[in-house]
């Protein structure tokens, strides 16, 4: 009987192995899940450790995952798990699904009671978007909107003048040209005078300069409107920067070096992206860059970026996890966060500081950024739009590289669309 | 040790291979079935659906694409890697001086990890300035986008797959030594021809350890385009690389649709063994037995 | 073994042509990899193969160490593999060795088991997978990503296993338990000693699984400080998909173990005779 009782101890070992361990009686550390690169990972590192500080009671431990999509996957995993972050940063694109199946602490009564901060200290054009059937879901961090990164040595290589305020949708098509070029006459165009994501985001804003609409109705959508004349027209003019004028890299160029590479590397004249690439951006040596507003339209319009810091219903410690949301979302927090350069804080009183219109840190026309905001909008909030925003991406991108007409890819969208549609 | 007691310890070392067999394929695959017919999202408690999730399931032309290219990908990719693997055994299935190296260089892709071989890959394949393309290029041939021509990019993960052929090449070259040194004497005496040797002779000797190649084959390579779509194309472009794994994964983990996933994941096992149990039908046999 | 004398030399000497073009094809990529992986990251790549970039930026694998925490990660992969290698020899050579000695309905039973096992499509256990791991709360611990060590790796191993110890002469057996010997003594005195090429074999084959093991560590880890090498280069390629300079880097610096590996124990892999040992009798 000797070896059975071996095989029980050895068994009983490996099971031991597998459970782990009860911990000491000690608070447990808050969680905090982000994404972004390096650069952003250091904003939200510095914002914990001033937390730290200030409430040394409190433990907050920091989860990064690098790329969104496994950001996305993650969130889904850790929720079905029971077991997500006690603070994650959701955008206001995405966090429906999560509100509507009640996984989210509402944070409005929070705020109301909370003496550091209070919903009107909050660009409204910000908070709106976080209202999920009445209630103030989540904090948002920032109302970023997009605009034209560029290299000014670029454009005064290729002797241009650098974007206005008030440029044009011409203007800005001239600019690429002029920036578009074949430098060691190899045949081969080695910098290109734009580069973006395909994506419904980057042409929503086009489409509503156009007088356009993303769905029929924003509020209550029941379709998309992507066929309407004047988004048509919208999307055709973006879709012809790269078919057309070839001035943004083919389908080949973008795979072989990605445009924001092309842009880090000063081979690239204009970059369209939120806020969120300019802690990376900072790290620049080889040239000087800056923004610019969009090229405006038939009228004037931008789009909302925006992330919150949301509380998981599941998590206990609500009130130490609340501190923490509230630290990074008064003005101490947000202040850290914007030096970084990652936010356009949502704090008006931040946002109008030194500390994020900063004249000695690039970007140097932050004030693009704030001029924006009367005109910005947002994509409508509801359960569905990932999948939506998704195979409106795949399709479009059809478009942008030549393998479909606008027309074609308008149509199929608009089809492939209608089941996420309530 | 009376027998009795010789047996209960038997099946007590048998025990935790059969614990981790239930609780990692037999609960899970249970459970999948199960799952298959309610709403789960991991958020909120499932509810039952009946057969909804494989009526959306059929009439997602989605679904369709990932399983015309799984098929595909299947019908390229098994005959070609198991015509390169016994090619190959044939080559150096003979002790030689040097051989030893060959097959060293031969096996030595299949075990280099899923993920670095897929990176490799996306830059040997990079349609600008990878190897394969400066070398057609050099040779004044036409250079394809490979990855990022919906046309090409099935068909380009599928070469990636013709050199990680290791497992049936060890497998065929243990079935080649296996052959009585009898056959080959005889056939020399006959003075037969290489080619007519291999295959009246070693073919049909080699057969069973074939069948076991293909066999797995089959089974593996639709599972193995998981890792390669994931990181070298995202199923694209236009889902022109989207596998069955990876849609499986996007409903399930991307879009929270635990239900959806664990009915499309139903619908592979069926159809899994609906293959093997054509296979077996075909050939009578599993290809592993106690005999091989 | 006498033909081999005889041949005439042009056969031979197409012989190691054939072959040495062939490992080329399969050889040649890596110092592609490895030319890439020296390049000067930033610059745009130059159009016609380069075999020794200019200037060598032996740089290149500093700053994958600075960008991500990949001394851990590889840290994490070697201590995962390191743990799975014994559990796996252990549990596949137990169930081996008591399927190659229980009566034959049982055994045929258990073999046509693992054979069965082999045919199952990991992928469509991903999702309930999780949610056991759940229910037994190994969500994000080392335990979740050893599970499959419980089955002994893969039902390929005790297969492996299996073939070896059904070469071992009864009568040897026989005579042990005659002596009073029970399985346990008998598996460690007689049958693993007569497996050592299984072993190996096992033992190789589950370092390389677990080193390369990518879906696991993907669905079922949380923290950061428990990732592991192949996370770590699908964040790496997360954050700049195109720097093929860093790309590459991390991809030597992942195989270089296993090549290594694989040089060590080759011979125990391809030279005749013990390949038999390995797979099938």
């Amino acid at each position: 009987m000797r070896y059975a009782a071996l095989l029980l101890v050895v068994m009983m070992t490996l099971l031991a192995a597998c459970i782990p361990a009860p911990g000491a009686a000690r608070p447990e550390p808050i969680t905090f899940m982000i994404f972004g690169d390096t650069g952003e990972k250091a904003a939200y590192e510095a914002l914990v450790a001033a937390f730290s500080e200030r409430h040394p009671d409190i433990l907050v431990t920091l989860l990064h995952i690098p790329g969104q999509s496994d950001y996305r996957k993650r969130l889904g995993v850790d929720f079905a798990a029971g077991t997500p972050a006690d603070v994650v940063l959701l955008n206001y694109r995405r966090y429906a699904a999560f509100a509507a199946k009640g996984a989210l602490e509402p944070l409005g009564p929070y705020l109301e009671r909370s003496e550091l901060i209070s919903g009107d200290d909050f660009y409204p054009e910000t908070l709106e978007p976080f209202i999920w059937e009445g209630q103030l879901m989540c904090i948002p961090q920032n109302l970023s909107s997009l605009v034209v990164y560029y290299n000014r040595d670029l454009f005064q290589a290729a002797g241009i003048a650098e974007p206005g305020d008030n440029w044009t949708w011409a203007d800005f098509l001239a600019a690429a040209q002029a920036l578009t070029r074949d430098t060691d006459g190899d045949g081969q165009i080695d910098q290109y005078g734009l580069g973006t994501e395909v994506s419904i985001l980057r042409v929503a804003p086009f489409i509503w300069q156009n007088g356009g609409e993303l769905v029929d109705n924003p509020t209550a959508p029941t379709r998309l409107a992507l066929d309407e004349p004047a988004a048509r027209e919208a999307i055709q003019w973006f879709v012809d920067l790269q078919v057309v004028h070839g001035v943004a890299p083919d389908a080949v160029a973008e795979a072989a070096e990605a445009s924001e590479s092309r842009f880090l590397n000063g081979r690239l004249g204009m970059f369209f992206n939120s806020r969120r690439g300019v802690p990376t951006y900072r790290t620049i040596t080889s040239f000087d860059w800056d923004v610019a507003p969009l090229p405006q339209g038939k009228e004037r319009a931008g789009i909302l970026h925006a992330d919150a810091y949301c509380m998981p219903s599941v998590s206990r410690q609500k009130d130490a996890i609340w501190t923490f949301i509230e630290f990074a979302n008064a003005a101490e927090g947000q202040h850290i966060i914007a030096a970084s350069g990652r936010t356009v804080p949502s704090l008006r009183t931040v946002a109008e500081s030194p500390t994020f219109l900063d004249p000695g840190a690039r970007p140097v026309r932050n004030q693009v950024f704030l001029d924006v905001i009367p005109y910005i909008r947002g994509v409508p909030v509801m359960e569905t739009w990932v999948d939506i925003e998704q195979l409106t991406a795949d399709e479009l991108a059809r478009a942008f590289y030549g393998q479909a007409s606008v027309d074609e890819v308008i149509r199929t969208a608009t089809e492939r669309a209608q089941p996420f549609f309530p | 040790m009376s027998h009795t007691r010789y047996q209960v310890s038997l099946y007590l070392l048998l025990a935790p291979f059969l614990i981790g067999v239930l609780l990692l394929v037999i609960v899970p695959a249970a459970l999948s079935f199960g799952l298959a017919f309610t709403s789960y999202d991991g958020l909120t408690p499932p509810d039952w659906l009946g057969f909804a999730n494989f009526r959306h399931i059929f009439a997602d032309p989605l679904f369709r694409t990932a399983v015309l290219n799984s098929l595909i990908f299947v019908i390229v990719t098994v005959p070609m890697r198991t015509v390169i693997a016994l090619g190959l055994a044939l080559l150096l299935y003979r002790p030689r001086r040097g051989v030893g190296l060959y097959r060293a260089a031969v096996y030595l892709p299949t075990v280099v990890p899923g993920v670095a071989y897929a990176l490799i890959w996306l830059w040997l394949l990079n349609p600008l300035y990878g190897p394969l393309n400066l070398i057609l290029g050099g040779l004044g041939l036409p250079t394809l986008a490979w990855l990022v021509d919906p046309r090409t990019a099935l068909l380009a993960i599928a070469l990636t797959t013709l050199f990680q052929v290791g497992e049936g090449f060890v497998v065929l070259l243990a079935g080649l030594q296996e052959i009585p040194n009898d056959y080959y004497e005889a056939a020399a005496l006959d003075g037969a021809g290489r080619f007519a040797f291999v295959r009246h002779i070693t073919l049909p000797l080699l057969a069973p350890w074939l069948l076991l190649v293909v066999i797995r084959d089959l089974i593996v390579s639709a599972q193995n385009t998981f890792t390669p779509a994931l990181l070298m194309t995202g199923g694209g472009p236009y889902y022109a690389t989207l596998f069955v794994p990876l849609l499986i994964y996007q409903t399930a983990f991307d879009r929270f649709r635990f239900g959806e996933g664990a009915a499309m994941t139903t619908l592979v096992f069926i159809g899994v063994g609906l293959l093997i149990l054509l296979t077996h039908r075909l050939f009578g046999g599993w290809g592993y037995d106690d005999a091989v | 073994m006498m033909m081999l004398s005889n041949r005439p030399r042009y056969q031979t000497f197409v012989f190691h042509l054939l072959a040495a073009s062939i490992a080329l094809v399969f050889g040649l990529p890596a110092l592609w990899v490895l030319a890439a992986s020296l390049r000067q990251p930033g610059t745009p790549p130059p159009r016609t193969i380069e075999w020794f970039p200019d200037p060598i930026a032996w740089g290149n694998y500093a700053q994958v160490f600075e960008l991500i925490p990949l001394g851990r990660y590889l840290f994490n992969s070697l201590l995962l593999a390191a743990l799975a290698v014994p559990l796996t020899v252990l549990i596949a050579s137990w169930a081996a060795f008591a399927m190659a000695q229980l009566p034959p309905r049982v055994r045929y039973t258990l073999l046509a088991l693992a054979v069965a096992l082999r045919m199952v499509p990991i992928t469509a256990l991903w999702l309930t997978r999780f949610l056991v791991l759940k229910e037994l709360h190994l969500i994000d611990t080392f335990a979740a990503l050893l599970a499959p060590a419980w089955m002994g790796s893969s039902p390929f191993f005790v297969l492996i296993f299996y073939w070896s110890f059904r070469r071992i002469p009864p009568a040897l057996i026989d005579s042990a338990r005659l002596d009073g010997l029970g399985p346990l003594a008998i598996w460690a005195r007689i049958a693993m000693p007569l497996a050592r090429s299984a072993t190996v074999a096992v033992s190789v084959l589950t370092f390389v699984q677990y080193w390369s093991d990518f879906i696991n560590p993907l669905l079922y880890l949380k923290s950061e400080s428990r990732y592991t090498i192949s996370v770590g280069l699908r964040i790496l390629q997360q954050l700049d998909a195109t720097n093929w300079p860093l790309l590459m880097a991390g991809v030597v610096i992942m195989m270089l173990p296993i090549v290594l590996l694989f040089v060590i124990v080759q011979r125990a892999f391809l030279v005749e005779g013990k390949i038999a040992g390995v797979y099938g009798n």
